[in-house]
C-alpha cells in the first residue's frame, strides 16, 4: 500500500513536472532560450480559470479555454519583451529577464487577486475512489494521462500539421527553415505561447488538488526545471519522463525514508546525474567546431 | 556555450604611466568610499549601523559574484548557500567557544572550499545545466541546515552567539559594522587588484572566449574553478559577519530567493565593473528604507527595476556611465625598426619540425579528414590548400588539440596529439582563427600581455605583469603592423587590425609553430600584400608557419611547401611550382571529371527582361567588404553560373541575396520589386529560393515532408501527387520518400534539396554550390538533373567549384574576384578562357 | 609616454562621490518626528496566506488603541500603531524589529506570527533592551529563551501547554494509545515536536511517527500512509491553514477517519474552503472564540468590531478570534505596565507587566499574569477545543 499512494502521488505531480518541463524544453529547442517564469505562467493558468469559474461563475470550459488562450498570450509577450530583446544581440540577459518578469507577475497577481490561497472546487476532486486498496481522487489519475495525451498531441501535431512540420524545422535546421520562406520569429514566438499553455494546463490541473494563489508556481517551477534538466533538456520525452522520475523520487523517499530526506535526495541526485551525465538522461550535445 | 550575460569591461587600458595614476585613483576612490564608510558606522547608531553594515555585507557579495559573472562570465543561483555556509560556520564556532577571528577565517575557508568541490562537477556542464547544478546546491545546503539538527539547531537555528572581542575589548553593533566596512573596502581593492593581475586577465579572456584562452595556454576549467572558490569565500565570509550582527541564523534566514537578489544587485550596478556591487547594493539595501511605507511593493519594485535597466542599460548603470564618461587613450605602438628576435628571446630557436603522421578523424560516420601527413619545417611556410570542404581547417584543429585525431600521430619532438589544447599550447603551437577570435572586451594590448604568460600566471594577485610584458606586447602589435590605440578594446576593432592583433597574439607565446587559418580572408589587396610580408617575416624568425588560404597569389608567392588535401584526403604535396603545374590539383579544383554536363541544344532565346538584378550589391562583415559593386542579370529561363576562387565571395552574395546576410547596400530587385531590405523568409516568399551550401536538409523529416516544407509559403494543400511529380525528376530519390533525410549520402540530399526548393515553384532558384563533397558519379547525376530542368525552363542562378562542368550547362557565366565581377560572358566563351584558371590558382604574372 | 593628465572628472571619482553622497543620505534616513505620540509596533504577516491573522491582530490592537486613546492616551500622550510585513520571513521580520526599535523607537512590539519570525527577532529585543508582546506565535522557547533579563511577554497559548492539552484530548476523548505526527517543516513544527514528545512521555506513551510537510507539498499520502502502516490511532497536526488544508484533504482520499487534534494553524485562513469535506472534522486548540461565548465582554467586542470595521458582518469574518483577542488583551496589559512604568524605557516597562495586579481582560480576567519567571499570561485553563464549521470557529460540543 505504501508503494501504490507512492507511485500515484508520484504519477500525479510528475505528469505536472513533466508538463512544465516540456514547456521548457520546447523553447530551447527552437531558441535557445528557456523561459524562467514557466513556475508563473503555470500561476497564472490557476488563478485565471479560478477567477474565470469561481468568482465570475462562467461555464468551466469557456473558463479553461479563455485562461489557456491569455496564457499563451502572456508567454508571446515573454518572448517578445523578455527575451528577443537580448537573445538578439547575443546576449544570456534573458535569463534574468524571465526570472524578473516572472517575480513583476507573481506581485501583480498578488495585489490584484489578494494574498489568500483559495480553494479551486472540481468535481474530480471531492469524491476519492479505490485504487488498488488507496484512495485517490479521479483528478490525480488524470493529471498523467492528460500528461502523457499533451505530450502525445504535442507529438503528433509536431510532426503531422503544416505548423508543427514548420516548428520542426526550425528546431533542426533555422537556416534552411528560413529559407523556405518559414517565419522564425514567428515560430519562436508560436513556441513560448505553447510552453506557457503548457504551464497553464498544469496549473488548472493543479489547483483542485492543492490552492490557488499567487506564489504557488515558484518551487514547481524550480523542480519542473530540475526534471527538464535530468531528462536532458533538447530530448521532449526525456523532459516528461523525468518530470514523473523526478516526483517518484520524491514519493518513493517521503514513502520509505521518510520526509526528512525528500529534498536533499532529489536535488542531490540532480547533481548527480548531471555528473555521470552532462546532457541529462536523453539529452544530446552538439559538434563543437571553429 | 558559455554565458553571456552583458559585462562592462573594466576602464580601457591606458599606457603603463597613465595606468599607474588611474589605478591610484580607482585605491584612492575605494579607500575614501571605506573611510566614508567607517566615518558613518562609528556615528550613527543602532538601526542606521545594521543598514550599513547590510550594504557592506551585499558588496562583499557583490564582488563575490562579480569575480564569478564578471571576471569569468558565469552564472551562480546557488550562492546564498554559501552565505549560508559562511554564517553556520561562524556560528557554531562561536557558540563552541572559538574566537570570532577565528571562527570568521575558518568560515570563509570552508565556504571556499565547498565552492571549490561544488566547481568540480558544476563546471562540467554549462548554461541551464549549470544554472541548475547551483539551484539544486542552496536547495541541498537549505534543508540541510533543516535536517542535521545536532549541528545547525535544526529549523529553530541558532542564537546567543558571545559578542566578538578584540584584545579584550567587546565589539559593540558599531564596531561590527566598521568591520563589515572596512571588509568590503578590502574586498574592491582586492577586485581592483584582481581584475588587473594576470589572473584577472586570464579570468576575462576565458569568459570572451574559452577556446581562444586555450589556444595562449591557458586552462579555463582551472581559471573558472578558482574563480568559483574565491567567489565562494567572499559569499563565505559576509556570511561569518551575518551570524554575530544578525544575533540569530535560521534556515529560513537563507531563502533560494535571495541568491536571485544577490545577482540582480550586481546586473543592476554593473557585472564586470569596480563600483557596480557597490552601487548594487546601495540600490537593493536602502530603496527599502526610503520607500518603507511602500515595503509590500519591494519584490515589484526590484523586479521592475531590473528589467528596466535590463532593457535600457544592459550593462547596468556603472557600466553604462562608465561607457559615457570614459575616454580611450589614444596612445599607440611606437612603429619603427624592431628586432623580433630580440623580443621574442631565444628560446624559439629550435631544429625540431611539427611531423604531422597519418593523422585521421570522422563526425558522426563522415571522415572528415584521413590519412594526412606532412611535416613543417622551422623557419618555412608550410601551406595547406584544397576546395572547400577538403578538410583543412579539420587538420589545424587536430595540430592545436581543439580535436583529437582518431588515427595516427603528431609530433614535435615528442608525440602531442591527443594532449589537451592547452597543454599543446604551452608546447610551443600557436594558431588564428578563420573567424577571428579575440577576447572582445579586453584591450589590443592585454589581449596580446595576456598571451605572453605561456599560461604561467604567476603568483595570485601579486603578478600584473611588468613593464617589460608591456612593451614586449607593444612591440609585437607594431611588429605586425597594428598603428592603431593599444587602449582599444578588441571587439571594436576594424577587421583588418583583428588579424593582425590575432597574430601578435600568437606569437606573444613565442611558438615553435604558427598555425595561421585564412588570415587573409576579408583582407584588401594592399592588406594582404602586408600580410604576405609579414608572415615571411615571422618564418624567417625561425618559426614553422602552417597556413590555410584561399588566397592562391597569396599561397603561391609565399609558401616553401604546399600540401594540397581533397575531400579530406590528401592529393599531393610539394612546391608551389609544382602544385600549379599538377593537372590533379587543377581538376579538384575546376572539376575536371570525365563527366561532361549536357550543353543546351539550341542557345537561350528568351526576353531579355531580367527575373533578378542586383545592382551596386555591397555586403561584408564587419569593416571589409566582401562584395564590392556586383552587378548580375538573370533573365527568365536562363541558367548563369557565377565562379572564381574560394573567398572571391560567391557564396556571401548568394546569402546576400537570399536574405541571410543582412545588412546589405546597393539593390536587389526581384521583378522589379527591390527586396535587399527583406528577411530571408520573406524573399522565399517572394519567388527567389536558395538551395544552400552543404544541402542543409531537415535531417530528422521524411523525404516527402521536406519536400513538402519548400511549398510553405504556398496557399492552400500540397497533394502528395505532386510532391511525387516533383520526386520522379530525381530518380535516385524517389523511392525513398518516407526514409529520414539523414541518412541519405550527400548526392542524395542534394537532390532533396533541390526537389525541395523547386517545390516553392521559385521565380529564380539560387544553387549554392550543390557539387561540393560528391562524388564525380553522384555529380554526373546531379548535374544531369540541373540541365533537365534548364531545358524545362527553371530559372537558375549557380555557384559552383566545378567551373568548367557549370559552364557546361549555363548559359551565362559571371566570374567575381575579390568581391567584384572580373569577367562576364557566354558560357563557351569564358569556358575557354584562360583567365578562369588564373582566378582558381594564382594570378602567375 | 608619461604625458601628464590635468585633473579632469574621470567616471571614478564621480562615482566615488556619488558613493560618498548615497552613504551620506543614509543618515538622513532619520526619525521623522519628536515623540509626540507613545508608538506601538506591530511586526506580522500582511501578505501572503497568513494575511488574514495579521488582519486579526491588527484589529484587535485597533480596537484597543482606540479605546485607550478615548480614554486620554497614555502618560498624556496618543498611540500610534506602526504596522510592518515580514513576509513569514525571519530576516524581514529581524530588520522590521530593527527599523521599528532603534528608528521608531517604538514602545511595546508586538509581533512574529510565526514562530521563526519571533524566534528571528527575540535576541535582538533582550540585547535593545526592548519589549516585545506575542500575540501569536506558540514557540515555547520565545519566551522561554534564557535571557538574563527577559523582554519577552505573550498574551498567547505556547506549544509546552499546547502538547499536554493535545495528548489529552486525544487520550481523553478519542482513547489514543499510539498517536501519529504530521508536524510542518519550519521552526514551529520542530517546537511542538518537542513539547508532543514530552507530553506523551509523561503518559509513558509511544507514537506512531514523526512526518514532515512542506509549504508547497499538494499530496501527503506517503507521509500518512506511514503512519496508518504504523498503527497511528490519532494524528497530531502542527501546520498553518495551506498544508493542514493538505492533510485533511489526503485523509479525505484515503478514507480514513482518523481523530485529528491540531494546533491552531487552521485558523489563520479559509480553512473550510481550503481543506474540503474533513475540514470540520478537525479539532483545534484556541483560546477564544466568540460563537457560543457567555461572556458579555465578548458580544461588547463583537459590537466594536462591527462598528470599527464595516466588512465585518457576522461572526464567520471575525476569523481566527484568537488573534483579535490575544492582540486585544496583550495591547491593554501593555498600556499597563507603561502606566506603571511611567515611561517608555524598557527596562522599565519590563518591570511594570510585572507590577500588573489585576485587568479584567476579553479572554478572562488576569490576576497577576506575570512575574520574572512567569512571561506566559495564558495557561492550559484558558484553552478551548474548536471546529470549523462553514468557516465559523465554534466551540466543540
Amino acid at each position: 500500500m505504501l508503494l501504490t499512494s507512492a507511485i500515484i502521488t508520484g504519477l500525479g505531480l510528475g505528469a505536472m513536472y513533466g508538463l512544465l518541463a516540456l514547456g521548457f524544453h520546447i523553447t530551447y529547442v527552437v531558441s535557445n532560450t528557456v523561459n524562467f517564469s514557466q513556475g508563473s505562467s503555470m500561476m497564472l493558468g490557476a488563478v485565471l480559470g479560478y477567477t474565470f469559474a469561481v468568482t465570475l461563475g462562467w461555464p468551466m470550459p469557456f473558463a479553461v479555454i479563455l485562461a489557456l488562450a491569455l496564457c499563451g498570450v502572456f508567454g508571446l509577450a515573454v518572448e517578445r519583451f523578455l527575451v528577443r530583446p537580448f537573445a538578439d544581440r547575443g546576449s544570456n540577459a534573458w535569463l534574468m529577464a524571465t526570472i524578473a518578469g516572472g517575480i513583476v507577475l507573481d506581485n501583480v497577481v498578488l495585489f490584484t487577486f489578494g494574498k489568500e490561497p483559495r480553494s479551486f472546487p472540481s468535481p474530480l476532486a471531492t469524491d476519492a475512489i479505490n485504487v488498488m486498496g488507496v484512495g485517490a481522487y479521479p483528478l490525480q489519475l488524470i493529471i498523467p494521462v492528460v500528461g502523457i495525451v499533451a505530450a502525445a498531441i504535442f507529438s503528433f501535431v509536431l510532426r503531422n500539421t503544416k505548423y508543427g512540420k514548420a516548428m520542426l524545422a526550425v528546431v533542426q535546421n533555422a537556416e534552411a527553415a528560413r529559407l523556405m520562406g518559414i517565419d522564425t520569429r514567428f515560430v519562436i514566438a508560436g513556441a513560448f505561447a505553447l510552453s506557457t499553455m503548457l504551464a497553464g494546463v498544469a496549473g488548472l490541473l493543479i489547483a483542485p488538488l492543492f490552492n490557488v494563489s499567487a506564489g504557488m508556481g515558484l518551487v514547481f517551477g524550480i523542480k519542473a526545471f530540475a526534471a527538464a534538466i535530468l531528462g536532458g533538456i533538447t530530448s521532449a520525452w526525456g523532459v516528461v519522463i523525468a518530470g514523473l522520475l523526478y516526483d517518484l523520487v520524491e514519493a518513493l523517499t517521503t514513502a520509505f525514508l521518510g520526509s526528512t530526506y525528500t529534498q536533499i535526495v532529489a536535488f542531490s541526485m540532480i547533481i548527480a546525474a548531471l555528473f555521470f551525465m552532462p546532457n541529462g538522461l536523453l539529452g544530446s550535445a552538439g559538434i563543437k567546431k571553429v | 556555450m558559455t554565458d553571456k550575460i552583458d559585462t562592462a569591461t573594466p576602464s580601457p587600458l591606458k599606457n603603463f604611466g597613465i595606468l599607474v595614476l588611474d589605478m591610484r585613483v580607482a585605491y584612492l576612490a575605494i579607500a575614501l568610499a571605506t573611510v566614508g564608510g567607517a566615518v558613518i558606522a562609528s556615528s550613527v547608531e543602532g538601526y542606521f549601523n545594521f543598514v550599513l553594515a547590510m550594504v557592506a555585507m551585499n558588496i562583499l557579495v557583490g564582488v563575490g559574484i562579480n569575480i564569478l559573472l564578471g571576471l569569468s562570465g558565469q552564472v551562480s543561483f546557488g550562492h546564498i548557500g554559501f552565505f549560508a555556509i559562511g554564517a553556520y560556520a561562524t556560528g557554531i564556532l562561536m557558540l563552541n567557544g572559538v574566537n570570532f577571528w577565528l571562527a570568521f577565517l575558518i568560515a570563509g575557508a570552508v565556504s571556499g572550499i565547498v565552492g571549490f568541490l561544488l566547481a568540480l562537477p558544476a563546471l562540467r556542464v554549462s548554461g541551464p545545466y549549470l544554472a541548475m547544478m547551483t539551484i539544486a546546491f542552496a536547495f541541498i545546503i537549505e534543508h540541510g541546515a533543516v535536517e542535521w539538527r545536532t549541528l545547525t539547531g535544526g529549523a529553530n537555528g541558532l542564537m546567543g552567539f558571545p559578542s566578538p572581542e578584540l584584545f579584550g575589548y567587546t565589539l559593540s553593533e558599531n564596531d561590527i559594522a566598521l568591520f563589515a566596512v572596512l571588509l568590503a573596502g578590502v574586498s574592491l581593492a582586492f577586485y581592483q587588484r584582481l581584475t588587473h593581475s594576470t589572473w584577472g586577465r586570464a579570468m576575462r579572456a576565458v569568459r570572451d572566449s574559452e577556446i581562444a584562452a586555450q589556444a595562449i595556454g591557458l586552462n579555463p576549467l582551472v581559471l573558472k574553478t578558482v574563480s568559483f572558490a574565491l567567489s565562494a569565500l567572499l559569499t563565505g565570509f559576509a556570511g561569518a559577519i551575518f551570524a554575530p550582527m544578525n544575533l540569530f541564523i535560521s534556515p529560513s534566514s537563507f531563502p533560494f530567493f535571495q541568491s536571485i537578489l544577490f545577482i540582480l544587485a550586481v546586473v543592476v550596478g554593473g557585472a564586470g565593473t569596480l563600483w557596480g556591487p557597490v552601487i548594487g547594493a546601495l540600490i537593493v539595501v536602502l530603496l527599502p528604507e526610503f520607500l518603507s511605507d511602500f515595503a509590500e511593493y519591494r519584490l515589484l519594485l526590484f523586479g521592475s527595476l531590473l528589467l528596466g535597466v535590463l532593457w535600457a542599460a544592459p550593462r547596468g548603470i556603472v557600466g553604462t556611465v562608465a561607457a559615457w564618461l570614459s575616454r580611450e587613450d589614444p596612445t599607440s605602438a611606437a612603429p619603427g625598426e624592431i628586432d623580433l628576435k630580440a623580443v621574442l628571446g631565444s628560446d624559439i630557436q629550435t631544429e625540431i619540425p611539427l611531423e604531422v603522421d597519418a593523422i585521421g578523424i570522422s563526425f558522426g560516420g563522415i571522415k572528415a579528414a584521413s590519412n594526412v601527413s606532412f611535416i613543417a619545417h622551422p623557419g618555412k611556410v608550410t601551406s595547406v590548400i584544397g576546395p572547400n570542404g577538403a578538410g583543412k581547417t579539420t587538420v589545424l584543429n587536430m595540430i592545436g588539440g581543439f580535436y583529437v585525431p582518431d588515427t595516427g600521430e603528431i609530433r614535435l619532438g615528442e608525440v602531442i596529439s591527443g594532449k589537451p589544447a592547452y597543454a599543446i599550447a604551452r608546447a610551443g603551437i600557436a594558431r588564428t582563427y578563420q573567424t577571428t577570435l579575440l577576447f572582445e572586451h579586453m584591450s589590443v594590448l592585454e589581449n596580446v600581455m595576456i598571451a605572453i604568460r605561456q599560461g604561467n600566471l604567476g603568483v595570485m594577485l601579486a603578478d600584473r605583469g611588468d613593464k617589460a610584458e608591456r612593451a614586449m606586447a607593444a612591440k609585437l602589435l607594431a611588429f605586425t603592423g597594428y598603428t592603431g590605440p593599444l587602449a582599444r578594446l578588441a571587439g571594436n576593432l576594424p577587421h583588418v587590425d583583428k588579424r593582425l592583433v590575432e597574430i601578435a597574439r600568437a606569437l606573444a607565446t613565442r611558438p615553435k609553430v604558427l598555425l595561421l587559418d585564412e588570415p587573409a580572408a576579408g583582407l584588401m589587396r594592399e592588406d594582404k600584400t602586408k600580410l604576405a610580408t609579414l608572415l615571411r617575416d615571422i618564418a624567417a624568425l625561425g618559426i614553422a608557419v602552417i597556413l590555410v588560404e584561399h588566397d592562391m597569389s597569396l599561397v603561391m608567392g609565399i609558401s616553401d611547401h604546399i600540401v594540397v588535401l581533397d575531400a579530406g584526403a590528401p592529393l599531393t604535396q610539394g612546391k608551389p611550382a609544382d602544385i600549379r603545374d599538377d593537372p590533379a590539383v587543377l581538376r579538384a579544383y575546376l572539376g575536371g571529371t570525365e563527366y561532361q554536363g549536357r550543353p543546351r541544344a539550341d542557345a537561350w532565346s528568351g526576353e531579355h527582361v531580367a527575373v533578378l538584378t542586383a545592382h551596386k550589391l555591397e555586403a561584408g562583415y564587419g569593416a571589409a567588404p566582401v562584395l564590392e559593386k556586383v552587378h548580375i542579370e538573370v533573365c527568365p529561363g536562363e541558367m548563369v553560373a557565377v565562379l572564381g576562387a574560394n573567398g572571391a565571395g560567391k557564396s556571401t552574395m548568394l546569402r546576400a541575396m537570399s536574405g541571410l546576410h543582412r545588412p546589405i547596400d546597393g539593390s536587389v530587385l526581384l521583378n522589379d520589386a527591390e527586396t535587399s531590405r527583406f528577411a530571408a523568409h520573406q524573399i522565399a516568399a517572394a519567388g527567389m529560393v536558395l538551395v544552400p551550401e552543404g544541402r542543409q536538409v531537415f535531417p530528422d523529416m521524411t523525404l516527402r515532408d521536406n519536400i513538402r516544407l519548400g511549398a510553405w509559403t504556398r496557399k492552400g494543400p500540397v497533394s502528395d501527387a505532386e510532391i511525387d511529380a516533383i520526386a520522379e525528376r530525381f530518380p535516385r530519390i524517389k523511392d525513398r520518400m518516407d526514409s529520414k533525410a539523414g541518412v541519405l549520402s550527400g548526392g542524395e540530399q542534394q537532390m532533396l534539396a533541390i526537389a525541395r526548393g523547386l517545390m516553392a515553384k521559385p521565380k529564380i532558384l539560387l544553387l549554392d554550390e550543390p557539387s561540393l563533397g560528391l562524388a564525380p558519379s553522384m555529380i554526373a547525376e546531379l548535374y544531369d538533373v540541373l540541365a533537365d530542368l534548364r531545358d524545362d525552363g527553371v530559372t537558375v542562378l549557380i555557384v559552383d567549384q566545378m567551373a568548367n562542368l557549370a559552364l557546361t550547362v549555363a548559359d551565362r557565366g559571371y566570374v567575381l574576384e575579390s568581391g567584384r565581377v572580373a569577367h562576364a560572358g557566354p558560357a563557351d566563351e569564358l569556358k575557354n578562357d584562360p583567365a578562369i584558371e588564373r582566378a582558381y590558382l594564382g594570378h602567375t604574372d | 609616454m608619461t604625458k601628464k593628465t590635468p585633473f579632469t572628472l574621470t567616471r571614478r571619482h564621480v562615482l566615488a562621490t556619488a558613493t560618498a553622497a548615497a552613504l551620506a543620505a543614509m543618515t538622513g534616513i532619520a526619525p521623522a518626528h519628536a515623540a509626540d505620540t507613545i508608538k506601538i509596533g506591530l511586526i506580522a504577516s500582511l501578505s501572503g496566506p497568513s494575511a488574514k491573522s495579521g488582519e486579526a491582530i491588527t484589529r484587535g490592537l485597533t480596537v484597543a488603541i482606540d479605546e485607550i486613546n478615548a480614554a486620554g492616551g497614555l502618560l498624556g500622550k496618543q498611540v500610534e500603531l506602526l504596522r510592518r510585513d515580514d513576509e513569514n520571513n525571519p530576516g524581514k521580520g529581524l530588520v522590521a524589529a530593527r527599523e521599528l526599535v532603534q528608528r521608531e523607537k517604538v514602545a511595546v512590539l508586538f509581533g512574529g506570527l510565526q514562530t521563526p519570525v519571533s524566534l528571528a527577532i527575540v535576541p535582538f529585543m533582550n540585547q535593545s533592551k526592548a519589549v516585545f508582546m506575542g500575540p501569536w506565535a506558540a514557540g515555547t522557547p520565545i519566551t522561554q529563551n534564557g535571557a538574563k533579563e527577559n523582554y519577552i511577554f505573550r498574551v498567547s497559548a505556547f506549544d509546552s501547554m499546547v502538547g499536554v492539552a493535545l495528548v489529552d484530548r486525544a487520550v481523553a476523548v478519542h482513547g489514543a494509545k499510539k498517536p501519529g505526527m504530521m508536524l510542518i517543516n519550519n521552526p514551529w513544527g520542530e517546537s511542538n515536536e518537542k513539547s508532543l514528545l514530552a507530553a506523551l512521555k509523561v503518559k509513558g506513551m509511544e507514537n506512531a511517527g514523526i512526518e514532515k510537510i512542506e509549504q508547497s507539498d499538494i499530496d501527503v499520502v506517503p507521509q500518512l500512509t506511514r503512519l496508518k502502516s504504523n498503527g497511528a490511532d490519532a494524528i497530531f497536526m502542527v501546520a498553518n491553514v495551506g498544508p493542514s488544508a493538505q492533510v485533511m484533504k489526503s485523509l479525505e482520499r484515503m478514507n480514513w477517519n482518523v481523530p485529528v487534534v491540531s494546533h491552531w494553524g487552521p485558523a489563520g485562513g479559509r480553512f473550510s474552503e481550503l481543506g474540503g469535506p474533513r475540514a470540520k472534522d478537525v479539532e483545534m486548540i484556541q483560546t477564544f472564540t466568540f460563537s457560543g461565548n457567555p461572556s458579555p465582554k465578548a458580544a461588547e467586542m463583537m459590537a466594536k468590531l462591527k462598528k470599527h470595521f464595516p466588512e465585518i458582518k457576522g461572526e464567520a469574518d471575525v476569523t481566527p478570534a484568537v488573534g483579535i483577542a490575544n492582540a486585544y488583551d496583550g495591547m491593554h496589559l501593555a498600556a499597563l505596565a507603561i502606566k506603571n512604568a511611567g515611561s517608555i524605557d524598557g527596562p522599565a516597562v519590563r518591570k511594570g507587566f510585572y507590577d500588573i495586579k489585576s485587568y479584567d481582560g476579553l479572554i478572562k480576567t488576569y490576576e497577576m499574569p506575570f512575574s520574572p519567571e512567569k512571561h506566559d499570561a495564558l495557561g492550559p485553563e484558558d484553552l478551548v477545543f474548536t471546529q470549523f464549521i462553514d468557516g465559523k470557529i465554534i466551540p466543540v460540543k
